[in-house]
């Protein structure tokens, strides 16, 4: 068995390995280059921490993009994705290598495993980071999470204790070219004793209900509270067939019943990039707006001239989206 | 089955302003509810309980008015509620929340089966509580659950995560938090609330009952600070429309055609 003797320089910047849904799921590689700029100003190396039972593929790919070391766990027992697993394998090496920082992507795992991982180590963990910095005057990690349902950012730090935890956002940090000369190291620390998990997915399936890609949607027509009942989306649905769009929801529709989690926008729901987006009765709270951000052109309907959704709109009209809906229904089935 | 369930009465999240001038939150006019996947938490214990019999407590950390939030829950079902409130707890993170909550289950006279949360709460959102207080108490955990399809020795659960809809089998006593899948609605008859707010009794417990120091709860007990609060940046200058709807429309339909959505009038009539 390859082993490392812990003293072994392991970087002080860790990022968490996640490549579950890989091809989809960018923000491991988001994070090795955000991870990597934060390494460098604190002048010292990105590590990876990467388990599984064959993870190979994976380290060449983050040391491309970006890593300098790989602290790999190979071992069957490592194949699924286990938060019990992969909290007690983890926080013995953070406690042999002392790293300062450990940030991991929201992803569902990644919200699950780090907060299990902070407490173990009963460290501090900010959740959902749009942004990351570190503090000149005190070397400090400043971690920006939204607050109040996104009406103001908080900076967040954990002065004393180690390391300084964060999940954050996908699709916030660039990505860098990938680079297959990049040369980088893969320390193999002692797994230890891997307990049994308590708990065990029997059945997984791709959870997908009919063609929803909000994702690569060219127009996202999304709906808020302010549509006030189910009936009123049926006015988004016609509207996102006739401009072959897509229709996109915030949590308040999803909470009241009137669309299914899988429209959900925002921070905890998907992140589009239309040519256009159109808001209805959405008031504009940046939990929402963290996923729409990508949007070229946006169109916000809503009564409230003061929302702010207007802050980020190109074209703001100021009415009720449920009366406004049928007038703009009308006019277009005449043009297209 | 013995079912705990954590609920955070949290400010209705769309009718907060901000005095964005001293940055703080502007509390007044603004009701307080049960956080609601806290509350489909609170339905699906209730619906539980029905199906196999048993107990249900719901207890919340929060100051003294946090006693409506635990009423309606009694209203909605709940056999007894505990208030777990104190001036030392203000201003904790999610390391020293979970430690209060935890600690609070270790105070029961029987350990429950089982332990359920709302995925996440509306004002926060971190979602970092329930896998803490599994933690805490070394229980398994399960997260984003979205249905519970049996009970017995293990309980078979589906959870909907990463783009994945897994079925999970996880041993009891543990810790699920629940996803907004539950689409229950549920009007609570006026009798119950009547009794909730007369006969059934509300149990406080402070720092003391818990026997926690002070150095562990509250702003001492956290590991993470709050160092400064500001405003997102406004990042556009839109231009605001106001006016009939056949103005408004008019506008939307201008900028599709900018957009080239929609072919330019044809004028030439």
């Amino acid at each position: 068995m390859r082993r490392t003797p812990v003293n072994n320089n392991a970087g002080k910047v860790w990022v968490f390995g996640d490549y579950r849904n890989y091809f989809q799921n960018r923000v491991t590689l988001q994070l090795i280059a955000k991870g990597k700029e934060l390494a460098e100003t604190i002048g010292t190396e990105l590590s990876v921490v990467l388990l599984g039972e064959s993870p190979n593929q994976y380290a060449m790919e983050y040391v491309a993009h970006g890593a300098d070391i790989i602290i790999m766990g190979e071992s069957r027992d490592l194949k699924e994705y286990h938060v019990e697993t992969f909290t007690e394998v983890v926080s013995a090496w953070v406690r042999s290598y002392k790293p300062d920082i450990f940030i991991a992507g929201a992803t569902s795992f990644g919200r699950e495993f780090f907060p299990r991982l902070a407490k173990r180590l009963k460290t501090g963990l900010s959740a959902d980071c749009v942004c990351l910095d570190i503090d000149p005057d005190t070397g400090l990690l400043i971690q920006t999470t939204p607050a109040w349902g996104g009406e103001l950012l908080a900076e967040v730090v954990t002065p004393f204790s180690r390391p300084q935890m964060a999940t954050v956002h996908p699709g916030i940090f660039k990505e860098r070219c990938h680079d297959k000369s990049r040369i980088g190291r893969i320390i193999y620390p002692d797994i230890g004793h891997i307990p049994q998990p308590r708990e065990r997915v029997l059945r997984s399936k791709r959870y997908q209900t009919r063609d929803i890609d909000l994702e690569n949607a060219r127009v996202v027509v999304a709906g808020g509270r302010g549509i006030c009942s189910k009936e009123n989306l049926d006015h988004l649905f016609e509207l996102a067939g006739l401009l072959e769009g897509e229709v996109g929801v915030t949590r308040p529709v999803v909470l009241a019943g009137w669309a299914d989690e899988e429209r959900l926008l925002g921070q905890t729901g998907k992140s589009v990039k239309p040519k256009l987006f159109i808001s209805c009765g959405t008031s504009g709270a940046l939990q929402f707006t963290t996923g729409i951000r990508g949007s070229e052109t946006l169109i916000a309907i809503n009564r409230d001239p003061n929302a702010p959704i207007f802050k980020i709109a190109d074209l703001g009209l100021v009415g009720d989206a449920t009366v406004l809906l049928p007038f703009i229904l009308e006019k277009l089935k005449k043009r297209l | 089955m013995n079912i705990v369930v954590f609920i955070k009465q949290v400010p209705d999240v769309p009718a907060i302003k901000i005095d964005h001038q001293r940055m703080t939150i502007i509390r007044e006019g603004v009701d307080s509810i049960i956080n609601p996947l806290d509350y489909v938490a609170l339905l699906c214990a209730k619906e539980l309980k029905q199906r196999e019999g048993g107990h249900m407590t719901v207890v919340t950390m929060g100051p003294p008015q946090s006693e409506e939030a635990l009423r309606e829950s009694l209203a909605a079902g709940a056999d007894r509620a505990i208030l777990l409130t104190d001036s030392y707890f203000a201003g904790a993170d999610t390391l020293a929340t979970s430690h209060v909550l935890a600690s609070a289950v270790r105070r029961m006279e029987q350990f429950p089966d089982l332990i359920l949360c709302g995925m996440q709460t509306v004002d926060s959102d971190t979602g970092h509580v329930g896998p803490q207080i599994a933690e805490e108490l070394d229980l398994p955990q399960v997260c984003g659950v979205t249905e519970i399809l049996s009970e017995g020795e293990h309980l078979l659960v589906k959870r909907l995560g990463d783009g994945f809809l897994d079925t999970v089998k996880v041993s009891i006593p543990a810790l699920l938090t629940i996803n907004s899948g539950f689409q229950e609605t549920e009007h609570l008859s006026l009798g119950e609330v009547d009794k909730a707010f007369s006969e059934k009794q509300i149990v406080c417990w402070s720092r003391q009952d818990l026997g926690l120091s002070r150095d562990d709860v509250g702003f001492k007990g956290s590991a993470t600070q709050v160092w400064r609060l500001q405003k997102p940046p406004a990042s556009k200058k839109a231009e605001i429309i106001t006016g009939s709807p056949q103005i408004l429309t008019d506008a939307f339909v201008k900028k599709l055609e900018e957009l080239s959505l929609v072919d330019e009038e044809d004028t030439g009539e």
